[in-house]
């Protein structure tokens, strides 16, 4: 599903800053259906990882695959399909203010060629889906950060993608909640989607007892799978 | 692209169109503006180019031969004449035709030239000569020139209006380029000014395009309802602008219909009629807006597309 192969990113400085080195000889594999935490301080590099991952930067060293697309080599109007496959809950949402949260989730379809028809059957599904019905009609302004937060997770959801990333899905929201978004996710990696969260929350990763990537300075240091219940390995 | 989308997204360009409506005013005011110029240019340069090509309409010299010229000889210099280049027609006239279409135009006076009439006249006083009516104005002189060559010892005179020509296709040519100049220029303005507005439409819906970007939307699907933007606009402007110079042209004819110098009268029937005008004026306009509409769209969401 996800594999790096020795990727480095180097973000060129600008002559007043020098160059920072986001990630460094990065080594992983994330297999169809598993549920992973990407775990790291501030600045370690999880957003540049995700950002590989989308193909909005480009590794400066090694190959980036996803869903069997090697990014280092993909053609610019092959970004599109990769992004079709990718459902991405972002730290801030990124909903349109000026679109309902039918419309916000109707977009993303209507974006990707899909017939009128089979939104008006999908949209209500997976809004249903993340407990939205009541608030279709609703403005993000009108909704709650939790309820903002699970109409991002509808849009990433619609397309049925087989991958789907959260970044800091419980940052913005109170603990109840996030258990709750959290649990979301893993019904939805339960019928076989694959899911990674991006987060800097240990307590997340150790409650929920899933593989967890750890990275610091760019560089994973430690990548353990829970052999039994509650028994995460950290540095 | 599926026709649905097509016209979804067409239908997004337009509601966007209405929504900014003081920026998609002030774009169509200002192409309008450079449309209507460019139109004036354009009608300026057609109406003195057909009113030059009257003019040079006259576009023939005259070849007046010596007396006692041996027949043969006059015959033989006729017929390399017509086959120079540039030639497009000769007329030999002797010297009782000569008095002939004198008498004809002198009217009733015509008849002192009674006693110089009929062929072999001795006391024919006219020349006989060559008409020789030419094809391109602009190389009359060289064709004048070559005629002297062809008969230098058999030739008592040239009159060719060679002065008038060069200041005529002189004309015709300044207007010609200043016309075209002023269209590109013109043409650059607007493309400028339409990618400016677009670029503001765009900036306020960046963040739009790029979650566009990450569910994963073409660029093509991205661009279009800004494509359709920046043609509404180019459309519009093209028909407000043929409006008010094509009315503006009908006012003028209207007003030069009686003209009260001669040659302004001779200027006004060349004037392109209104009805030829309009048609190509109203295609011309609105083709062009939405040729600038969509260039100035295309230039002014490329950046953005980057992600
Ligand atoms: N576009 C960029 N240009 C230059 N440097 C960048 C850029 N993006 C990130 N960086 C740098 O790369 C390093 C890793 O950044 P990244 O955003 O991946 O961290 P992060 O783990 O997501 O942090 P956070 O938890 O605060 O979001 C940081 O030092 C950051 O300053
Ligand atoms: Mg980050």
């Amino acid at each position: 599903m996800i594999r790096f192969e020795g990727v480095k990113k180097v973000y060129p400085g600008n002559g007043n800053t020098p160059d920072i080195l986001a990630l460094n000889d990065v080594n992983l594999h994330i297999r169809k259906g598993e549920f992973v935490f990407v775990l790291g301080h501030s600045g370690a590099g999880k957003s540049t990882f995700l950002k590989l991952i989308l193909r909005e930067e480009e590794a400066t060293e090694g190959r980036v695959i996803v869903n069997g697309r090697d990014l280092s080599t993909i053609k610019q109007r092959d970004i599109p399909y990769l992004r079709r496959g990718l459902g991405v809950v972002f730290q801030d949402f990124r909903l349109i203010p000026t679109m309902t949260a039918y419309e916000n989730v109707a977009f993303a379809m209507r974006v990707t060629n899909i017939p009128e028809r089979q939104i008006k059957r999908r949209v209500p599904y997976v809004l249903n889906l993340v407990g939205l019905t009541g608030k279709a009609h609703s403005y993000p302004a009108e909704l709650s950060g939790g309820e903002q937060q699970r109409v991002a997770l509808a849009r990433a959801l619609v397309h049925s993608p087989p991958i789907i990333i959260a970044d800091e899905p419980t940052g913005n929201i109170d603990p109840e909640l996030s258990v709750e978004i959290m649990e979301l996710l893993q019904a939805i990696n339960s019928v076989g989607t694959t899911v990674v969260v991006v987060t800097h929350e240990r307590a997340l990763a150790r409650h929920f007892n899933k593989r967890t990537i750890m990275i610091d300075h760019g560089e994973v240091v430690t990548d353990a799978r829970p052999k039994r219940k509650r028994e995460v390995t950290f540095k | 692209m599926k026709w649905s989308s097509f016209k979804y997204l067409t239908k997004q360009g337009l509601h966007s169109m209405v929504q900014n409506r003081l920026m998609t005013v002030a774009s169509v005011g200002v192409l309008t503006a450079c449309l209507i110029i460019t139109g004036i240019a354009a009608l300026l340069s057609v109406n003195v180019n057909s009113f030059v090509d009257y003019l040079s309409d006259q576009n023939e010299f005259e070849v007046y031969l010596n007396d006692g010229a041996d027949q043969t000889v006059v015959d033989a210099f006729v017929q390399s004449v017509s086959g120079l280049g540039n030639v497009a027609e000769v007329e030999y006239v002797s010297k009782a035709q000569a008095v002939e279409e004198m008498r004809s135009w002198m009217g009733e006076d015509g008849d002192l030239l009674e006693s110089y009439a009929g062929e072999g006249n001795a006391s024919n006083p006219l020349p006989a000569s060559v008409r020789v009516r030419v094809d391109d104005l602009e190389l009359l002189a060289e064709t004048v020139e070559s005629v002297k060559g062809l008969g230098a010892d058999l030739i008592y005179d040239v009159q060719s209006p060679t002065e008038l020509s060069s200041v005529l296709v002189g004309m015709k040519r300044a207007v010609t380029y200043a016309g075209w100049g002023l269209v590109a220029v013109l043409g650059v303005v607007s493309i400028v000014v339409i990618s400016n507005t677009i670029r503001l439409t765009v900036f306020a819906r960046r963040k739009e395009i790029n979650i566009m970007k990450f569910v994963g939307a073409t660029n093509a699907f991205i661009r279009l309802p800004f494509f359709v933007e920046g043609m509404a606009v180019g459309a519009i402007a093209g028909v407000l602008s043929t409006a008010v110079v094509g009315g503006g042209y009908y006012a003028l004819l209207r007003a030069l219909e009686n003209p009260n110098a001669a040659w302004l009268g001779e200027f006004t029937r060349c004037m392109w009629p209104f009805k030829d005008v309009i048609w190509i004026m109203l295609g011309g306009f609105v083709l062009f807006g939405v040729f600038i509409g969509g260039v100035g769209c295309a230039t002014s969401i490329r950046k953005h597309l980057k992600v």
